[in-house]
């Protein structure tokens, strides 16, 4: 039924949120489920989700001929979640083949694992299609009771077999890999084996899929092993004595398939079309672990790139043996981006520098900024001084590999830093140093850092008041504080953030002192005493509330709520009474953290706002409680028109039911 | 996403779309999440709530979310991009329209003009095809939510990247180079106005006539459902009867109520404003 006179979606939509006699409002929200308007069809399902039983949706899903009514209908039942789930599992009971099949895609999308003893033995139905939706709903629902049937299914039917195959894949129960091997390379499903083996992801996998791997042809099997055997290699504890046993063998018998296949994807580019990064990650991670010496310029390559993927370096350094084996020559290699890779990749030993050394002179300013680094982790006594002299002669490139470098190394090292910071030396040395000793303390320095905080220059001061947090001492806290009075503001702000991070009893002091000012930088102190959960500001913050702008507030509560402290309850409850809307969201969030028991009542009257933000705290404080007793409230939540409550009541729901990750750590406990 | 995350992430993108009708809904919020982290960091601010608190009730709150609304745009442009346009506005639309100007001149816009690229090359495709000489008069305009991009679109000075489709040929008709910046010539410049507007915007029409031709490519896919009826419908108000409305290859008014018709045109769609009645 389409109000009245009414013509426009969004008045239709107006029109549907304001009614609230609970008839007149079901009749028009189920007439509105199959308006011509998606965005009128849209909020009815919504709306359906929190107002309707899901038996009177249940009956639209019956009716076979009003498709768009359905549909919404599906749509309503998934978005009433846990809600729903009973009435769905009777639905599975139903003589209408398609209400059944409807019912077991909704609950495989709900994802509430209650459901699969109901699931499981629709998986033996006479039709197919709803064997088929029973199975992948089992995969959905990650059933491990369901694996023993799963894994008989596999030598059945073959929509059963690929259904059954995904299934064990998403379950990830060990137990399937076996079987599951037993279908690679030879079978009909070897491709979707490969790909369940890959979910799966189970460390006794890896050398039944290498050897296959090995063997393997077909371009496309190749690729599916590769990834799975990528994922293994990641998540294997350790893979490399299985893997150098493999690559050994692959030395001794060079003519199979494998070699050529990985040079080609280790060498693909995106412009060939075929880039698949994780191919190209699972590749360079076996050609490392393996040790294939001809394929390890490849990898170098991509780690050395300019634009090398984030994950080369961690990969190349997680199986070390073969670029070690290989380092010299990879070292003499023409390709700069393979001599650049190399440094980057290797975990040096103390004996390495005197090969290393020599890369600082490379003609490529990339190589030379790599093996900075790569000098800095042997700890030889001459390379502090190579450093510093590329630090204060390199280009960009250099004293940025130098600045890295010398960070690395150890106080007493960073005395070669005294000329960049001479009074002589140029702003870009200066600022460089710096850079150094905003990583690495150095104590000797701190007359010098100091002075240079009071620096003309703006970037000069901000690298100083870095370098000088990092030491101790009144004095350098003398001169943070003093910034907070910089005629620059992010000057200010660096101060200040400092100063948070350093902590210390007079910080919090100092501050608090700062809060008489109406300046635009008592919106940031605030804030930093919340970082620094100063608990003797706690009075302070509360009698300024008053009497401070909306954005301060805010920053109060936030704040307060960071600290904490045995007031923290009754403030915040007392915020709840306020009329604006932000502040009471921030109040609701700062009780639901505290979850304290004794507001449940009030968490079921926050379950009513009619704010959603108010609602979504309550779905969430009433999940931190972890009462059974809450359950109704959360089921309501669940159905909530707004979809972010409805997912975080549904969280909380997990939670309490022992699915959720705070459920499984109570279990734990 | 944790699920404070999912609420804060509500805050802020209901703002935005209120305020801007911009969506990023799907793989738009990895866009959104990288355009905001950077605003994040300037002020300081360590979650997505307190930017939206910033961005809602700090003094300078207004002006960051101002600036805001051309950032999140992208910006991304540049001379003669899908040329079937250009050629289609030459060949088809213009002498279509001339008879019913009766003396007055062509107007075209191009709605989320950023710099300026795509009005400016309409001029040079309209002076290309000799309308100069013996078509009629025109009035280009250019129109963006981003006030600074309508400060480069004045001043006609791009980089190379804004020349990407163009040969070494255009690049020299075009342009002057100095300092590797190209200087848009003087005569491709001629009575191009560039106005600040969003498309959010209530009521009225858009600019300072009701135009012939809009552009408006690669803009309405950030829009929210509300926000893309909304501007179709002010694009509509805009147009006279039977103008043209050009929109981006993945941008569609197929399936939708609205006053166009679609015309299958230069190997895709282009939409014409219905005749009155």
């Amino acid at each position: 039924m389409t109000p009245s006179g009414v013509t426009t979606p969004a008045e239709r939509v107006a029109a549907l949120l304001a009614l609230t006699d609970e008839e007149a409002r079901e009749a028009a929200v189920l007439a509105a489920l199959e308006d011509e308007a998606p965005a009128v069809r849209e909020r009815a399902i919504r709306l359906a989700a929190r107002y309707i039983e899901p038996g009177v949706l249940g009956t639209l899903v019956a009716d076979g001929v009003n498709a768009a009514r359905r549909n919404s209908a599906l749509a309503a039942l998934e978005c009433q979640g846990p809600y729903a789930v009973p009435h769905l599992e009777a639905m599975l009971q139903s003589s209408d083949a398609d209400v059944v099949m409807f019912a077991l895609q909704i609950l495989a999308r709900i994802g509430v694992p209650s459901a699969a003893p109901a699931v499981l033995p629709l998986i033996r139905h006479p039709g197919l299609n709803i064997a088929q939706a029973a199975i992948e709903a089992l995969g959905r629902l990650r059933s491990r009771e369901a694996v023993p049937e799963l894994l008989k299914l596999l030598g059945g039917e073959l929509w059963l077999q690929l259904a059954a195959i995904d299934a064990l894949g998403a379950i990830g129960d060990p137990v399937a890999v076996g079987p599951l091997i037993e279908l690679v390379p030879d079978s009909i499903v070897a491709e979707p084996a490969a790909l369940a083996l890959q979910r799966l992801a189970a460390p006794v996998s890896l050398e039944p899929l290498l050897r296959r791997f090995r063997i393997v042809r077909e371009r496309p099997l190749q690729d599916a092993l590769l990834l799975a055997v990528g994922v293994v290699l990641d998540l294997h504890p350790d893979p490399d004595p299985v893997v150098l046993a493999w690559g050994e063998e692959l030395r001794l018998d060079p003519s199979g398939p494998v070699t050529g296949y990985l040079n080609q994807t280790l060498g693909e580019s995106p412009a060939d079309g075929g880039e698949s990064d994780e191919r190209l990650r699972a590749a360079a991670a076996l050609v490392a672990a393996a040790g294939i010496s001809p394929l390890l310029p490849l990898v170098m390559i991509r780690l050395g790139a300019a634009e090398a993927p984030p994950w080369a370096e961690g990969v190349v350094r997680r199986h070390p043996h073969g670029l070690r084996r290989e380092l010299d020559r990879l070292l003499a290699d023409p390709d700069a981006r393979v001599r650049r890779g190399a440094l980057l990749g290797i975990t040096p030993a103390s004996d390495d520098a005197g090969r290393f050394l020599p890369f600082l002179d490379d003609p490529s300013p990339e190589v030379r900024a790599a093996a900075c680094r790569a000098l800095a982790s042997t700890g030889a006594p001459v390379v502090p001084s190579r450093l510093v002299a590329l630090l204060r002669q390199g280009g960009p490139v250099e004293r940025e590999g130098a600045v890295d470098a010398l960070a690395r190394l150890s106080g007493d090292a960073l005395a070669e830093l005294a000329p960049c910071l001479a009074p002589d030396a140029s702003e870009e040395e200066t600022l460089a140093a710096l850079a150094v000793l905003g990583v690495r303390a150095h104590p000797p320095f701190e007359h010098r850092v100091l002075e240079l905080a009071g620096s003309r220059s703006t970037p000069l001061r901000r690298a100083a008041l870095r370098a000088a947090a990092r030491l101790p001492g009144s004095r350098v806290e003398v001169a943070l504080f003093r910034a907070l009075a910089d005629r620059n503001q992010p000057v200010q702000l660096e101060a200040l953030e400092l100063l948070v991070r350093r902590g210390g009893d007079r910080t919090a002091v100092t501050l608090m002192a700062l809060l008489g000012t109406g300046d635009s930088l008592r919106y940031h102190v605030i804030r930093a005493l919340g970082h620094l959960e100063a608990l003797e500001a706690v009075g302070r913050l509360h009698r300024l509330y008053p009497t401070v702008p909306l954005h301060e507030r805010l920053e109060i509560v936030a704040s307060l709520i960071r600290i904490g402290g045995p007031e923290l309850g009754d403030f915040l409850r007392g915020r709840l009474m306020e009329g604006e809307v932000e502040i009471r969201r921030l109040a609701a969030r700062g009780l639901a953290e505290l979850a304290d028991p004794a507001d449940a009542p009030l968490f079921r009257n926050l379950a009513r706002d009619s704010d959603w933000g108010i609602r979504n705290e309550a779905a969430r404080g009433l999940g931190r409680l972890g009462r059974l007793d809450v359950r109704e409230t959360l089921l309501t939540l669940a159905r909530d028109v707004e979809p972010v409550v409805a997912r975080t009541a549904r969280q909380s729901l997990d939670e309490l039911t022992g699915s959720g990750p705070a459920g499984a750590a109570r279990r734990t406990a | 996403m944790s699920r404070a995350d999912a609420a804060e992430w509500k805050l802020v993108t209901d703002l935005l779309e209120e305020r801007f009708g911009l969506t990023f809904a799907g793989v738009r919020s990895e866009i959104l999440e990288s355009r905001l982290q950077p605003r994040l960091r300037a002020h300081r601010l360590d979650s997505l709530r307190a930017y939206y608190h910033f961005l809602r009730f700090h003094p300078d709150g207004e002006s960051e979310l101002a600036a805001l609304g051309g950032r999140l745009t992208n910006n991304e442009t540049y001379f003669f991009r899908e040329p079937h346009h250009f050629e289609l506005l030459t060949a088809r639309l213009v002498p279509e329209r001339r008879p019913g100007l009766e003396g007055q001149p062509l107007r075209i816009l191009s709605a989320g003009c950023s710099s300026g690229e795509e009005a400016y090359s309409i001029v040079i495709s309209l002076q290309n095809a000799g309308l100069e000489l013996s078509g009629p008069a025109w009035e280009v305009d250019g129109c963006d939510l981003n006030r600074d991009r309508i400060t480069q679109a004045r001043e006609a000075v791009y980089d190379s990247g804004s020349l990407r489709a163009c040969d070494e040929e255009a690049r020299r008709r075009y342009f002057r180079e100095l300092n590797g910046r190209y200087y848009l010539r003087e005569r491709h410049r001629k009575g191009v106005r560039f106005f600040e507007a969003n498309l959010r915007a209530p009521a009225g029409v858009l600019g300072w006539s009701v135009y012939d031709v809009i552009f408006c490519r690669n803009m309405l896919i950030y829009f929210g459902e509300r926000a893309f009826a909304g501007a179709i419908d002010l694009f509509g108000r805009s147009l006279r009867p039977g103008g043209y409305l050009l929109l981006g290859h993945s941008e569609s008014l197929l399936d939708r109520p609205t006053d166009f018709v679609p015309v299958s045109a230069a190997g895709g769609v282009v939409y014409r404003k219905r005749a009155a009645a």
